[in-house]
């Protein structure tokens, strides 16, 4: 069965950019000759519906389906969140999601990965930290269906996790901690996340030495049965499969299990940091200077996030936006900049980031608050706004062609509680925006004067010049 | 019985369905008069198409003197062209729903878009305009110019192990098309000139040195005839020389230490010599590399970072090319283990290897692998229009990736152990150790710092 997709092609009245035959125009960054052809027209989809079902202990299960390959992909939204690590185990939630797939009341660790292999399957399970859920998720052959969810089930419901495979992970994890921190992104996130979330569970992006070394089994198995549970879950999948293939399996490896419901964790969206700070880490014989702004902005529910998004697609994302033209397409500075809301339920700020040679750090950072500033106090021009608006509409088009894309969209729509023709309605909520709307958000949301600003770099190269963007708070990388 | 039911009883489950065919990419395939390929697939699924075209030029042609240029030059091909304004091409792509991108490697360099469908015709614009006149001034090369020695101090010069990424190859080869970086060096990249870059541009930029593949939702017919408009008076240059590839046979292993200051651990490098990508001893090789050393059911794995534990992290995979390729094994040494100790435990895996066949149950395994990455690969239009495209380009074989598919879902193990046995050997070997540097300065630190 070939699913047949809607597609209905609508000019958006009054957004056709008078691209043909127009004027040579300059944007920074881009010479804009306006003689290619261009398509004034929106592709306007309507996106296909997700097939729901229930299992008997209450699990929802989503399918949607694609058979142009045999293949399937499953993902098991749990509500087992970091945000409840105990203060001293930071990093609870990700073991227990590392660890579920390390051996079963049945099977070894070695079993499950030959196993998974033979069948053609692959498995991972993931508690982001700052996240609601986890999710394990498994890409698997259509013709292993059956084997497939039987093995993702033993890991799901009967995880053992046995002593010595917690040591070896033990040891593993230690290494990758020290991985990490070589990477100056890294370091920039992990400070930035503990000035816009200090005190609460948001500030945590990974677990800790101490915090690895004193893991039990005893953590794990409690938090296991806590928080692993149908209660709260959604089973989604996507490809090679129905629905009513899909129940009766489902029903045999995984209406078993049971569990009490989990509390969702409460955090306040709080408002932005009112006063400038910057913060330098010193990663020596660094020859870039990783370069983060943020400051906390608008959670996913805010009202303010079509403004949001539109106004980050004029700033921030993508080669079309501001920071790109200017910053590496004028100026050089950078290979890439980009700019983003993180909004999510928990997390709320907006960033920027680049990586620009040592000898730029400060022309460069001038320039990203120059852009800051501007988006704030000027109205976007027509030309740039519907450009906007028009890439971040047309572009669903591009999100049909994956069946785990849109499954994403379904599974993103009902994690917020939006109505069920909320990705329907979206590109009209898009479109609706105005100037106004983006010079409002950006003056709210977009940093400035307050911009929480971390540098990661050879200190003794940009100490003095960071210096002229505030008072400087130094910390060293180990 | 095959190891697959096996499995089932183990899983207590009803049999399974037989498995699917992975339906093969049709296209067609057509020479336009100045010598362009043009290859056209259809698919209706999503209103959208991608369009990928392969330049038959990469850092293998570059010489020396000028590495790293094939792509610089990638990035002068948005900075404008007769008709279009730098920097015009991603801001109308983007801008209209698209995305984009361009790439280089050593034997190739890719441009790619994938937009709704009724924007066809701006991609074919677009590429077709700067196949035929690309604009160059002096201002736009500085600019990328600092963009790409950007990008190469991100990949290389601010991360742990950069240097060590970069030195394999240039310590494994010989011949010079192969020996040097695609990204090239600081001062290479500052020696390009305007001069060089319209050289290259007339030399390699032609419409008989590329292949244009579209896949998606269109119509080949009047696909067909909107690239003959686009494209059909494009004026065809003289061939470009082809380069030769070829080895002279390695007679002793070859090692190097390298002291990083950007590393916290101990890593080994290790590479092998092996046949270019066209030959059947690379298909082989891809089942020995995936059972060798891919994915946590790999004997690398069970061994150093389960069994002995030696390593924290360890994986392996071909580098396929045109011309000899390479096995590249990665392996990250554990704190309070020697650079030895995981050395002599993967010569050990190597070894058996050549002495005894792989077994039924790994030669399952690895297929299914194949299995399942030949059916996700085949998911994306662009996806497929890649690969048509640089499968014309490299081996002049578009269809490749349907024959692949079936020719390594049918090698053996006696041909894997063949293949192991003339390939991966020590004299064809290559090893680089990385270690910490002993004292990482502490000149910017807060105390010690004089600038």
């Amino acid at each position: 069965m070939k699913r047949r997709m809607q597609v209905l092609t609508l000019a958006f009245a009054g957004l056709a950019l008078a691209q043909e035959g127009q004027e040579l125009t300059s944007l920074k960054g881009v010479v804009l000759k306006g003689k290619a052809p261009v398509s004034n027209e929106i592709l306007r989809v309507k996106l296909p519906k997700a097939a729901e079902g229930k299992l008997k202990n209450g699990l929802t299960v989503l399918v949607m389906e694609d058979h142009r390959t045999p293949l399937v992909f499953m993902d098991v939204v749990i509500p087992a969140s970091s945000l409840s690590d105990p203060a001293d185990l930071p990093g609870l939630a990700d073991a227990t999601a590392d660890m579920i797939r390390l051996g079963t009341k049945t099977r070894t660790a070695r079993q499950i990965a030959e196993q998974l292999a033979g069948i053609g399957a692959s498995l991972s399970a993931q508690a982001g930290f700052g996240s609601r859920t986890t999710h394990v998720r498994m890409s698997m052959l259509a013709e292993n269906l059956e084997p497939s969810l039987a093995l993702a089930a033993d890991v799901l419901l009967n995880p053992s996790f046995p002593q010595d495979e917690l040591d070896n992970w033990k040891s593993r994890q230690l290494t990758a901690l020290q991985q990490m921190r070589t990477q100056p992104s890294f370091l920039a996130d992990q400070e930035m996340m503990k000035i816009l979330y200090a005190g609460d569970a948001r500030s945590v992006i990974a677990s800790t030495p101490a915090a690895v070394r004193k893991l039990t089994r005893e953590n794990l198995a409690d938090f296991y049965q806590g928080r692993y549970t149908p209660a709260g879950a959604v089973l989604g999948v996507s490809g090679d499969v129905t629905l009513k293939q899909l129940l009766p399996a489902l029903e045999k490896y995984l209406g078993g299990w049971k569990g009490p419901g989990v509390e969702t964790p409460k955090l306040p969206v709080r408002e932005p940091i009112g006063k400038r700070s910057v913060t330098l880490i010193h990663r020596p014989n660094s020859v870039q200077t990783y370069l983060l702004v943020a400051n906390r902005a608008i959670d996913r529910l805010s009202p303010d996030y079509y403004s949001c998004t539109v106004l980050n697609r004029v700033l921030g994302q993508g080669p079309a936006s501001r920071l790109f033209r200017n910053i590496r397409e004028e100026k050089g500075y950078t290979y890439g900049i980009r700019s983003s809301f993180s909004a999510t339920r928990y997390r709320n700020h907006f960033e920027a980031a680049t990586s620009v040679r040592t000898e730029v750090t400060g022309p460069a950072l001038e320039e990203l608050l120059k852009e800051f500033f501007e988006i704030a106090a000027k109205p976007v021009p027509p030309e740039e706004l519907n450009g906007a608006k028009r890439a971040l509409v047309a572009n669903f088009a591009l999100g049909l062609e994956s069946s785990s894309s849109l499954l994403g969209q379904v599974l993103m729509q009902r994690e917020y509680g939006f109505p069920a023709d909320y990705w329907d309605r979206y590109p009209e909520n898009i479109m609706k925006i105005t100037a106004e709307d983006v010079a409002r958000a950006g003056s709210a949301y977009v940093p400035r004067e307050n911009a929480q600003i971390v540098a990661v770099g050879d200190a003794g190269k940009i100490r003095d010049v960071l210096k002229k963007f505030g008072e400087v708070r130094e910390i060293s990388e180990e | 019985m095959r190891p697959l039911l096996l499995l089932l009883t183990l899983a207590g489950s009803a049999l399974a369905a037989p498995p699917a065919a992975i339906p093969p990419v049709r296209f067609t395939d057509t020479k336009l008069e100045n010598g362009l390929r043009v290859l056209i697939a259809e698919d209706r699924h999503a209103p959208i198409f991608g369009i990928a075209v392969s330049y038959a030029v990469g850092s293998k042609d570059e010489r020396a003197g000028r590495t790293g240029f094939a792509h610089l030059f990638e990035h002068m091909m948005f900075k404008g062209s007769q008709n279009v304004g730098a920097g015009e091409h991603f801001f109308l792509i983007y801008n209209n729903g698209g995305s984009m991108n361009g790439t280089t490697n050593t034997d190739r360099t890719l441009y790619f878009e994938v937009l709704p469908k009724n924007q066809l015709d701006l991609a074919l614009f677009l590429e077709a305009d700067r196949m035929r006149s690309l604009e160059v001034t002096k201002e736009n090369l500085e600019n990328q110019r600092q963009a790409v020695k950007e990008e190469r101090r991100l990949r290389m010069d601010n991360q742990p192990y950069g240097r060590s990424n970069e030195r394999i190859t240039e310590l494994a080869y010989d011949n010079f098309a192969y020996k040097h970086s695609v990204i090239g060096s600081m001062e290479d990249l500052d020696a390009a000139s305007v001069e060089d870059v319209h050289d290259f541009f007339r030399t390699y930029y032609a419409p008989n040195n590329a292949v244009l593949a579209l896949v998606g939702d269109l119509d080949t017919k009047t696909t067909l005839e909107k690239v003959k408009k686009f494209f059909g008076d494009i004026p065809r240059q003289e061939a470009p020389q082809k380069v030769d590839l070829s080895e002279k046979p390695q007679e002793a292993e070859r090692r190097e230490r390298i002291e990083d200051r950007l590393a916290r651990l101990s890593r080994i490098d290790m590479v092998y010599r092996i046949s270019p990508g066209n030959h059947a001893d690379t298909s082989a090789l891809q089942l020995g590399a995936a059972i060798l050393s891919s994915g946590d059911s790999s004997r690398l794995y069970q061994k150093l970072v389960r069994e002995k534990q030696v390593a924290a992290q360890v994986f392996g995979f071909v580098d396929e090319r045109m011309g000899p390729g390479l096995y590249r094994l990665i392996a990250i040494v554990r704190p309070g283990k020697t650079v030895e100790e995981v050395e002599s435990h993967i010569s050990e895996e190597i070894a058996r290897m050549h002495a005894e066949p792989v077994t039924e149950n790994e030669l399952e395994r690895a297929r299914s692998m194949i299995r399942r990455s030949a059916a996700g690969s085949r998911a994306s239009s662009l996806g497929r229009a890649i690969r048509l495209a640089d499968d014309a380009v490299l081996y002049n074989d578009p269809g490749r990736l349907n024959r692949l598919y079936a020719e390594r879902m049918a090698v053996t193990a006696p041909q894997i152990q063949a293949a192991v046995k003339t390939h991966w050997k020590q004299a064809n070997r290559t090893v680089i150790v990385t270690v910490p540097a002993a004292a990482a300065t502490k000149s910017g630190a807060k105390s010690g710092g004089k600038q």
